[in-house]
């Protein structure tokens, strides 16, 4: 019989399974909104909802085995943060390191599929 | 309030893999009675049955967020005391003093090892037993 502990552990690697499964859709899901947000930056709840989308990431990802997403996706967030300041003071907004970030949150998350396949291959 | 065990705690969570894994681990682990809610309308529907001896929220949720989700709970007689712990993948300066008065007597700060929560929610519970003290740290 097993025990609580060893419950929650198989919960916690089934769910970590589940996240980086679902990983390649969200990272698409992100990217076309990242891409939406900047077509029209002083879109402010457009800004919200991606926001809130990569903050769950960063919490998640380290969660379920992923520390490299948690930390693009902190950087990407800092960026997000820091362009949506230059637009609330009128300035030019420069993209390129939100698109920057985000390419780097992509890598990770190629990264973390490719030592996902070869934990399958090794099985 | 102080003199309570812990034994029920209202968890608020709107990433549902998260707060499955959350809810195992204190329910499983920690031996708690756990009310799990993904929103602060979920939350404000169940408080009153639940009569929570903590309420542990996490902080960034679209729509209310979690100190707006408190404040709302905090009007509910049941909760009205309650020491609340917030989880964050943030704390910036100036947040805990804010949070303080609010009732919140810790941050536990994202990521977390799911596996030693519980541990953590009791040593909390302990400290606020004890001394009451907000933790700054």
């Amino acid at each position: 019989m097993s025990t609580p502990d060893e419950i929650v552990a198989k919960e916690l690697t089934r769910l970590s399974a589940n996240f980086l499964e679902h990983l390649p859709q969200e990272l698409r899901a992100v990217e076309d909104e990242v891409t939406a947000w900047l077509d029209a930056p002083q879109n402010t709840r457009r800004f919200e909802i991606l926001s809130h989308r990569v903050h769950q990431l960063k919490g998640s990802g380290s969660t379920f085995g992923c520390p490299g997403i948690s930390r693009a996706a902190r950087m990407l967030e800092q960026r997000m943060g820091d362009l949506r300041r230059e637009i609330d003071a009128g300035q030019r907004p420069a993209t390129t390191d939100v698109e920057s970030a985000m390419a780097q949150l992509q890598n990770e998350g190629r990264r973390a599929q490719t030592r996902l396949r070869r934990q399958e291959g090794g099985k | 309030m102080r003199d309570r065990d812990l034994n029920r705690i209202l968890y608020v969570e709107d990433d549902a893999d998260i707060r499955k894994i959350v809810c195992m681990s204190l329910e499983m682990i920690g031996d708690y009675t756990v009310a799990a809610c993904g929103s602060c309308a979920d939350a404000l529907q169940v408080v009153d049955d639940f009569d929570p001896d903590l309420l542990l929220l996490d902080v960034m949720m679209p729509d209310v967020d979690g100190p707006s989700t408190l404040r709302k709970l905090r009007r509910r007689e049941t909760a009205a005391d309650a020491p609340a712990v917030f989880i964050t993948a943030k704390v910036q300066a100036g947040d805990m003093e804010h949070y303080g008065r609010l009732g919140v007597v810790d941050v536990i700060v994202k990521p977390f090892d799911p596996m030693t929560l519980s541990e953590r929610i009791d040593h909390i519970w302990q400290r606020y037993r004890n001394d009451g003290h907000v933790h700054t740290g």
